[in-house]
């Protein structure tokens, strides 16, 4: 775009305006990185407890859920070097990311309400709940459908999780995460690599 | 019938270009124009600093890992003038 000082007309540049508006939009900025990083590690959690409980009764088979935390930790130097290496920070990118922060505070009080008022039975089909959420809203946000379809699948699972015990609840969260974040995550991966 | 001056920083093609892009994100990097414009560095060099004099954007200049990086952001008299912009063009058009 060399000429800059050039006489446009009113309709080449209402054209121009719209060309660039769509090229700033069309732009596919989630890579599903932290999809399939959770969903995965959501995913090997469920089954290791499952695993535990099922096969060899052992009951302090939760533990495997601390490793969630060494994940956020990892999360948040992948967060910040994302930060550091941006190209185009976009409104939706920001929206998105504060309905992920507010998914991540209601989680830790749900869970912590949960635990407090010794509701064990119910903390999986909350979990599904909140699972459900931010994912839903991801996919109006994004304009992508498999992640609000991923969001419903959340909530179906979190109402069938109510009629089974625990260990088949783990089951129900292995299911919604390969389908709100796992299958979305390589489909968005698919599309940034096409895009960018 | 009355016609809306149009806003000579604007109406040029470059400047255009880059104002329509930064309107429609929250901040963006000097490369990202570059690629999204197809401009020479040194051109879309000089069209930022003249959007900058005038007040329509905003110019933050730093360092990521020893490298310059610069970020262009539009501001809010630069979105009104955007809009007058428009509007304006607008008013050509349904003649």
């Amino acid at each position: 775009m060399e000429n800059t000082e050039g006489i446009m007309t009113e309709k080449e540049s209402l054209e121009l305006i719209a060309s660039m508006i769509n090229k700033a939009k069309n732009r596919v900025s989630e890579n599903g990185t932290l999809y399939l990083l959770w969903g995965w590690l959501i995913l090997i959690c469920c089954i290791v407890q499952f695993v535990g409980l099922y096969f060899f009764n052992y009951a302090d088979s939760y533990y495997i859920w601390f490793s969630t935390w060494i994940f956020l930790i990892l999360q948040f130097f992948y967060i910040k070097k994302q930060n550091r290496n941006f190209r185009v920070k976009t409104y939706t990118g920001e929206i998105n990311g504060f309905v992920w922060l507010a998914f991540f505070i209601g989680m830790v009080l749900v869970i912590f309400t949960s635990i407090h008022f010794k509701y064990y039975e119910i903390i999986y089909p909350l979990i599904l709940v909140m699972y459900g959420i931010p994912t839903f809203l991801s996919g109006i946000i994004l304009k992508f459908m498999p992640l609000i379809i991923g969001g419903i699948c959340c909530w179906v699972f979190s109402f069938l999780s109510s009629f089974f015990t625990s260990e088949y609840q783990l089951l129900c969260i292995a299911a919604a995460v390969i389908s709100a974040w796992i299958i979305p995550g390589y489909l968005l991966k698919a599309n940034f690599k096409k895009e960018n | 019938m009355q016609f809306k001056e149009l806003d000579p920083i604007l109406h040029s093609q470059l400047r255009l270009a880059i104002m329509s892009l930064l309107i429609s994100v929250k901040e963006a990097e000097f490369t990202f124009l570059k690629e999204k414009t197809n401009a020479t560095s040194g051109n879309l060099s000089v069209q930022i600093s003249k959007l900058k004099e005038a007040g329509y954007i905003e110019i933050i200049k730093q360092f990521n890992n020893n490298y310059p990086q610069t970020i262009c952001k539009i501001t809010t008299k630069g979105i009104e003038a955007f809009e007058n912009y428009v509007k304006a063009l607008q008013s050509y058009m349904t003649l």
